[in-house]
Formats: C-alpha cells, structure tokens, sequence
C-alpha cells in the first residue's frame, strides 16, 4: 500500500481525498476545484494503476431550441393563426402572423384538416375543435427538456415533427463519466496521504539539504513519453558520403564542376557530334534563360573543333561535318558526371592520377518511382602508362568488391560514344543478385589526345541510386530526395 | 538506341543454324552489343546498344554480323553485283536543297511477310537515328516494273507538280502534300526553307517520290506480288547515302535478290551505286598490345578479325585490315581494337590489377561542406536533400519576393519543375508545407546547390554552396536563428555584423543581414505570416540563409 502511495503524482494525490464509489466527473470536478484536464489526467493515471475504472455513459437529452423557447412563452403560430380564424374567414394580407411564421402556421393547420385555403382561409369543423384541445406539440414544448428514451409514443410524434422546423427542438447527447473504485482504491481512500515527498528535485532541495530526511515520489517508469526526434543526417547523404570515403581510401581526388554547363563540356569536348540524336530535346535540358555561355581559348576549341572535323591530329577520321561553336556556347543543366571529367582534362591531369566525383545531373524524365528528373551519378577517371584492357576490367573488379560488396563479375561489350573499348560490369551481390553495377572504357584517342593527355584515360560511372535503394531500404527511389519527415525521422541504414 | 523486333526463326533461316535463346543470349548476342529487352515466343526484342552500327538494325544484319559465330563464314561476305544499264540523272536544281542521291536494283526477289516487316523496320530505324530523322539519310523502296528508265532527281516549285501520295487517293500539289498528308506535316520542316522540293520522276513523267517526305501512291507501293525494286537513298552527304544503301540492298541479297547497279549521272561525274568496294585501315601492332594490355600473334589476330568479318591484307610493320562498305563507325584504329577483344570474348581477359601511387582527398569546399553538415545536427535539426529544380512560385510568389533573374529551363518536362533554385530556404518551406500533419516542432537544414545568374562567368551562372535552416515551432523566434548563426560564425572564427535587412519574406524589425569583410554572407529572421499562409502552416518560423562559398573564400 505505502508503496501506491509513494508513485502518485501530486495531481492523483490532490484528487484522491474527494473520490468516492459512483461519484460523477462533474462533482468531482466542483469539489475538487481542479481543472478538467488536471482531473482527467489524474483519473487515466488512476485508471492505469488499478485504482479506479471509469465509465462513460450517453445521454440523449431533447431541449428546446431559440425558437422552442419563445413558444414555450408566446404559443406556436399554428394557434395562433387558428385563434384569428375562430370569427372569420380571412385572406392572407389580413392575417396578423408574421410572414416568416405564417407559411409554416398554414401548412401545419392544413395537415391537421382545420383550415380550408381558398381566396380566403376559412376554419374547418375540425378546426373548431382544435380550438379548445392541446396540440401534441404544445404538449411536448411544456416538458423539455426530457431524455430522448423517456418520450411517450404521442411526444416521439411531435418531436419527431418539431425537429423538421427551424430551432424548435435542440437534440445534444451529454456523456457522462461517472467513477468505480476498485478494492485497492477503497482501501487507498482511507489511507493517510499527507506524506511529505519530494516531487522535483530543485537547487534549492540541494542546497538546504532538505532533501536528507524526506522520500522522493517514486515516477510510474513504464508510463509513454511524448516522442522527441534529435537532429540528424540524411539517409541517402549518409551513403553517398560513406562511397566518397572508400574512393578516397582509394586514392581518387575529388573533381567538382559547374551545374550549368556549355554544350561544349557536356558534348562537344566529349566527341558527340553536335547532330547526334543524344543531343536533342527529348533527351537533355536546355535553358531558356541565361543561353549562351563563353568558350574556353581558342586552342582548345580549335583542337576540338578538328577532332569533329577531321580527327585533327588523333589518327581519326572525325565525324565528317561543319563544327559550329555557336551549338557548343548553348548552356544546359549538366546531363552527365563525364561532362565533370572533361572539364579536369581540360584543366590538365597528373600522371598517374585518379579522379572522382558524386554529382547531380539532370534528365528531361518524368518523375515517378523508378525515374528522377535530378539525381546523382558517380564517375572516376584515371590515368597512367599502364592503363589497358585488362587493367580496366582489374580496376572495375576491385570497385565492385570494395564499393558495391560484389563476390563475383562479368564484363559485357557495350557502348558509349566516349570510350572505344567500352564495357558494361555487371556484379553478383550477395542480396540482390546479378545487377549491372555500371559501365567503362577507355576514353576515345580523340579526346584525349585533343586535350593533350599522351597516356590513356580510364573512365568509370557506377549507377550508385539502386544500391542506395537497397542499403535504405525503399522501392520508391523518389525516397532519395525524401519529402516524407516522418520516414526522415525514423530511417536506419540496413 | 535503337530495339529492333526479330524472330529467331527468321534468324535462324539467315544464318542456316538452328538459333535459339539459349544459344543466342549468352554469347553471340554480346557480339553485337545487344541486350534482350523483350520475349514473346519465337519474337524478341533487342536493344542494340551500338548507335553508329546501323548495319545490324535488321533481322539480316544481325544474321550476317553473328553468323561466324555459328558457321565457318569469315571475312567479309561477298555479293554477286551486275551492271545494269539504267541512269539516275542528278539534275543541279537539287543542290542546295538535298544534293545526292544512291540507287540500286534487286531483281527475282520473292517478297515474304518477314522481309516486308524487316524493310519497314530497316527504312524506320536507319533513317531515324543514323539518317537524323531523315534528314542525313532517307530510304525510297518502289516496284521496278512500274517505273520507266531513265529516272530523274530533280527540285521543282511546290505548286508546279502534282502526284497521289501514299495512301491517299487524290493528286495533290507538293504543297498540298506537306499540309494534308500526315508524312507531309511531320517532315515539311526538312523542305519548306526552299522554293524547291526534291523529287525522283521517271522517263513517263510518273512521280515515284518527294523524298525525305512520301513515295507517290503509284510507284512506291511493295506487296507480296513485287518482283523487281528500286531503291533510293538521298541525302546531305554522299558517304551517308551510300552507307545506307548498301545496307539495305544486302538485307535483300541477303534474302535471295539480285543486286544491279544504277549509273548516278551527277553531269561532272559518274558513279555507280551500290559500291561495295571495302573500306580499309591501319592498325599498328603496338597499339594493340598497348589497348588490349595483351600479347596476340599475328594468326590469333587474323582469326579473331575474320570473325569480326575483317579481311587482313598486309602485317609488316603494321596491320592493314579490310572491312564491309557498309560499317561507318570506324573511325580510329581503337574501334578495330574493340572488335578484337569482343571477338576473344571480354570474360576471357584476365583482370590485372594495376597499383598506381595517388593520394585521395575531398574537394576543399565539400569537405568544408561537410564540416557544416555535421554541427547543424547538433541543435536537433533533420538533414533534407531537396531538389535543386523548383519552380518561380515557390521561389518567389509564395515568399512573398518580387520575381528575380534565375535559371529558366527551356523544355521542363512539368510546370513544377521549370527553374534552379537560387536559395534554399524555399525548398525548406516547399518541405515544411508537405509536412504540416507530422509533429512539431519541425527543425530542418539542407547545405546543397544554388545557382545564381552571372553575365561574367564562363557558364554565364555561378553554382554556389548555400546552408538554409528552419525551425517550425510556437517559439520559433529570431533570436534561435540568430543563436545558430552567431554559433556557427563564432566557432568559425568570423568577425561579423549584423544589419537590419529589408526582405519580404520576413517580419519588418526582424529579419538582419550578417555581413563579415564588407561582403553579404547571408540573412536570417522571422518568417513572414503571409509567407506562412501562402505555405498553409500554422505554426512560426525562423529561418536562416547562409553562403557557404562566400564564408569558404572567407576562411581561406
């Protein structure tokens, strides 16, 4: 029992004095002199604590409305009309009923076959009888108010009549809380409550010492708490900072380039003929404003501008048209990582060197669960005397174990208008199964050589999202870009 | 690029070997870069990764290109070609509009329903994406019979000549035609900058076409009783014209027709199409060693080239191969190299592990990024990432701001996607208003993108790192915000101010400009109630802007 006594709140300690078996929510409240909340927490808490039930009732209560109540005093305009008809036979402008009230005063008497309507609303012998008799309504008007179960037959008539006029008759149900106490609750309430505990701990409690000769109140430990949420990072940012981690493990150097982009980074430097299908609407964005961008020195833009051309000094035969710089000058949201490469080669690369970068691009795709309009993509580059074939597929190999967590991999022939060779890397993941990771090559002699890099260039972009989808756990890949706060707040890396 | 539709009987029938998926898909499929994109019984779909290999867009060119795969067929397949006497007379009214034009006959062909399906899907595919939507490269197919030689190319005015299209039953002018025939209104734009438009006329005045447009209903119609053909391609560049020929007259040789030749008179010279003398090339044997990373002999090398459908002529101080007329996408002895190691097979390399000595490191301001990234959550806000594309009303309507030059994408592919935004702050918002049912209080930051107008830079714009934070809550006030920032910038070491800042956005008195070194870094303050409304949130909000590239700079 002392044990009871020393986890009530002081809320529950307050009311526990004014408890009794069958005492009402509303009296107890009065008593009490708490407030509704206060009181309604401290009964729950109860509740929890096997101390007291509480049960709810309804009621339905039937009460006069606005209307209800000036006829309780001034009569219903039915009698009144009737009391006007008792000598005469009157025409409607005669009728002293106001107008908002007449209309229902006629059709009421109407249904009650004591008026005849012609030229003139003339009185029945029905009527006439009425005169002297208590409609059911006037009747029912007299009671309320009154529970809805307690009506006789002839009242239920008349409400359910007066309930299709306007404010007559107002229907609330009323709950009401009334409260049990259990076997520990009777005891509890012949219990001494006055003990002197201590509910917070204060400064004060410290610094007095008070605290030495007095119990703490003991808390209900396996009461819920409201949820709090701590500040945290993004899921999605979370990996991709994990995959920047392992490529500078590595040893690749972060790359960086603009969002807007000239055509002449995204394509032109990269060897896409300026008529190529890739180059087109449907398949990349263009700006309508700002639209034209600056070139970089003419040296390279003449080296690229020959490279399409002719193949310049590549050993190429290039593409066989009319170069036009205008075309190049057009800017775009970036469409690809490689466009980022290419603006390091163009800067110029060490040798030996590796590059990388995590960043966004954009596609004119219609955004749903499998397609995104922004994304990232991720891309290396590197270079040295030694790079070939086989080094290519040694480098991609030991990507897919260290990045991706492959166990086995498989090289397939593909192609990209850059590199020649080019190869797609498809990996065995240990959960999801043969997924194709991503694509490489070795960039094409006539960009590299255009730029004056001598040594071959690697070129590697692994599609990173579907691997995210699966480390986060989501089927939607619009979830990368969460717009969802309550899957933000609760998301765990798998 | 392109998916081409065959079926593996077809297939099989080419090749003269039973092809089925299981001895298809594996390996010879690899060969030419294809990946299965669909199966309905004996029909596959295949993506044909390759976009400068129109060559293998056909039933029959995957056939010819896999066949020494399944048979002893080496090198490059040979075609029995005559000469016949008809003249194609290129008259110079066509020059400046759609200057050349290669032509050939097939005799004895019988035309099946297979063929019929394969040379729509040739004539589509070729032209679609090697021909650039028929500009480049555009495919006449007419029954011989009906034709009376000698044939003319020439341009005449759009009201001068009259012919029934395809499909249609009426003469109409070639002006006409562009208007009303739907093949008209889709490539019109090809024609309509001239005063005249191409059109290929027999001796009897019969139009067979207005080419890259429509064929005339009378000439270019094949069904199943057609025996003879005459095929034309023009086009811009004569090399393109005679590529595409000569692709589509050996699918038809390759289904049992005759290739006769066609005199092209272009007045100065003569030439006779198809023309399929091989193309050659040189391939230095260091070269190969260096791309492949592997040593071959010269009879390893012969043997995988002939596979490819090479032929190699000369191997002294380098190799010299031969190849079909019609592969245009060797441009560089690298693109022979690739052929060789698809021949050898890619899973047979042996993967060597190269071990170069590079030191990695985060780009200096993403690492500082990221330094930013990690304190904010310390105050108990939520990492967002956003999207950079956005739209003017959220950027500026619904934050209460005058319209300002910003990024405008010119083809958006929905009106909600339209700008780059150019701060982040209404990306939170935007956020904050998906979310007005979760619990508050809502504190969140994003460090990401902004691009900004800027008429000296190279890109004619400036990708700058912005920080945006907020917190939505009864007590959100300025001095939260501005407790964040004096937090972050003291930490940083910033010697900075704070001014009154003027900004719709904000509540007049409570919004300020912080600046460090004479230069703006950012604002910060109450968010304006109209702005919460235009937002439907209830509760308030303070927000901050910082410029992380400018506070970079800064530190540096």
């Amino acid at each position: 029992m002392q044990e009871i006594v020393s986890t009530l709140h002081p809320l529950e300690r307050k009311l526990l004095p004014f408890l009794k078996n069958n005492i009402g929510f509303q009296e107890l409240q009065e008593l009490s002199k708490m407030q509704e909340v206060e009181v309604m927490r401290a009964l729950q808490w109860m509740e929890n604590k096997n101390i007291l039930k509480i049960k709810t009732d309804s009621k339905i209560i039937i009460n006069l409305g606005e209307f209800g109540k000036k006829y309780q005093k001034e009569k219903l305009p039915e009698r009144r009309l009737l009391e006007q008809l008792k000598e005469n036979k009157l025409i409607l402008s005669e009728i002293n009923i106001p107008k908002e009230e007449l209309n229902i005063a006629i059709g009421e008497l109407k249904k009650k076959a004591a008026i005849n309507l012609g030229k003139e609303v003339e009185i029945t012998e029905q009527g006439k009888k009425l005169l002297t008799k208590e409609f059911l309504e006037e009747k029912l008007i007299k009671t309320l108010p009154k529970e809805l179960k307690d009506l006789t037959d002839e009242e239920k008539l008349a409400y359910e009549n007066l309930k299709k006029r306007k404010d007559i008759i107002l229907t609330e149900e009323i709950k009401t809380r009334t409260i049990t106490l259990t076997e520990l609750g009777k005891k509890l309430t012949k219990e001494k409550l006055d003990l002197d505990l201590i509910e917070t701990l204060t400064p004060k409690i410290i610094q007095d010492k008070s605290w030495e000769n007095k119990q703490f109140r003991k808390y209900d430990i396996k009461t819920t708490v409201p949820r709090t949420y701590c500040g945290k990072r993004q899921p999605y940012m979370q990996f991709l900072n994990k995959i920047k981690f392992k490529l500078v493990q590595l040893g690749f150097k972060e790359m960086s380039g603009p969002l807007i982009e000239t055509e002449f980074f995204n394509f032109d430097v990269l060897f896409q003929p300026q008529d190529h299908p890739a180059r087109t609407w449907t398949d990349t964005y263009h700006l309508k404003n700002p639209t034209l961008g600056k070139l970089p020195d003419d040296l390279v833009v003449n080296r690229v501008k020959h490279a399409h051309e002719n193949g310049g000094r590549t050993g190429s035969t290039g593409w066989g048209y009319k170069w036009n710089p205008e075309i190049a000058k057009q800017l775009m949201p970036r469409a690809h990582t490689t466009a980022v490469s290419a603006r390091r080669m163009v800067k110029g690369i060490e040798v030996p060197s590796k590059y990388f970068c995590i960043a966004k691009c954009y596609r004119p795709d219609v955004l749903d669960a499998t397609h995104l309009i922004e994304f990232n993509q991720m891309e290396g580059i590197v270079t040295d005397p030694s790079i070939s074939f086989a080094t290519l597929l040694g480098m991609l190999k030991h990507f897919a174990i260290e990045i991706a967590g492959a166990e086995e991999v498989k090289f397939f022939p593909d192609y990209y208008p850059f590199t020649e060779p080019s190869v797609q890397i498809s990996a065995k993941h240990p959960q999801l199964g043969w997924i194709e990771l991503g694509g490489a090559g070795i960039f094409r002699p006539e960009i590299t050589q255009t730029l004056g890099i001598d040594t071959p260039v690697m070129a590697w972009g692994f599609g990173i999202d579907r691997l995210a989808m699966f480390k986060l756990g989501i089927k939607d890949i619009r979830y990368l870009f969460s717009q969802d706060l309550k899957w933000l707040r609760e998301a765990r890396m798998n | 690029m392109p998916t081409i539709d065959i079926s593996l009987k077809d297939l099989s029938k080419l090749v003269g070997k039973e092809i089925t998926l299981e001895n298809f898909e594996p390996e010879a499929l690899l060969w030419i870069k294809g990946e299965i994109d669909g199966i309905d019984g004996d029909n596959l779909k295949i993506d044909c990764k390759e976009s400068n290999r129109p060559d293998l867009w056909s039933t029959e060119g995957i056939a010819r290109a896999v066949s020494p795969f399944y048979t002893k067929e080496r090198g490059i397949r040979k075609y029995k070609v005559e000469d016949s006497d008809v003249y194609l007379h290129v008259d110079r009214s066509v020059d400046k509009i759609r200057p050349y034009i290669s032509a050939a006959i097939i005799e004895d062909i019988t035309i099946t329903d297979d063929l019929i399906k394969q040379l729509i899907q040739i004539q589509e595919k070729v032209t679609t994406t090697f021909g650039r939507k028929r500009k480049a490269a555009a495919i006449g197919i007419y029954d011989f019979d009906k034709m009376t030689p000698p044939i003319t190319y020439k341009a005449f005015k759009p009201t001068e000549l009259k012919f029934i299209p395809l499909g249609f039953t009426k003469e109409m002018t070639l002006k006409d035609i562009l208007i009303h025939h739907p093949k008209g209104q889709e490539f019109a734009h090809l024609l309509t900058d001239f005063d005249k438009y191409p059109i290929v006329i027999d001796n009897k005045d019969i139009v067979a076409s207005m080419p890259p447009v429509i064929n005339s209903e009378s000439t270019g119609k094949v069904t199943e009783k057609t025996k003879n053909l005459f095929i034309e391609v023009t086009g811009i560049n004569l090399d393109d014209t005679q590529v595409a020929l000569n692709i589509v007259v050996c699918a038809l040789a390759d289904r049992g027709g005759k290739i006769k030749t066609v005199l092209v008179d272009y007045g100065e010279k003569h030439l006779r199409t198809p023309d399929f003398t091989p193309k050659r090339i040189k391939v230095k044997f260091t070269e190969i060693e260096k791309i492949t990373g592997m040593k071959f002999s010269l009879k390893e090398l012969k043997d995988l080239l002939e596979k490819q459908q090479y032929e190699v002529k000369k191997a002294k101080d380098c190799l010299e191969v031969e190849y079909p007329s019609y592969r245009q996408d060797i441009m560089h002895p690298v693109d022979v190299i690739e052929d060789i190691l698809i021949s050898y097979g890619y899973n047979k390399v042996t993967p060597i592990l190269a071990n170069l000595a590079t030191t990695g490191e985060l780009s200096p301001i993403e690492e500082f990024c990221e330094e930013i990234r990690e304190l904010i959550p310390g105050f108990g806000a939520q990492e967002l990432l956003n999207f950079t594309l956005t739209n003017k009303e959220i950027l500026f309507k619904k934050m209460n701001l005058k319209e300002e030059n910003c990024v405008e994408i010119a083809n958006p592919v929905s009106n909600k996607w339209t700008n780059l935004r150019n701060a982040i702050i209404p990306s939170l918002m935007d956020f904050l208003e998906h979310n007005t049912s979760q619990e508050y209080p809502q504190q969140v930051y994003e460090v990401g993108d902004i691009v900004i107008i800027n008429d000296r830079a190279e890109t004619k714009t400036d990708t700058r790192k912005h920080l945006a934070w907020a917190l939505a809550d009864k007590e959100a006030n300025f001095t939260k915000a501005k407790q964040i920032i004096t937090y972050i910038l003291t930490g940083l070491n910033i010697d900075f101010q704070i001014e009154e800042e003027s900004n719709d956005s904000f509540i007049t008195g409570r919004c300020a400009r912080i600046i460090a070194n004479k230069k703006v870094l950012g604002y910060f303050g109450e968010i304006h109630p109209k702005v919460l409304q235009n937002f439907s949130i209830e509760f308030p909000i303070c927000a901050l802007e910082l410029d992380i590239t400018e506070l970079f700079i800064l530190k540096k």
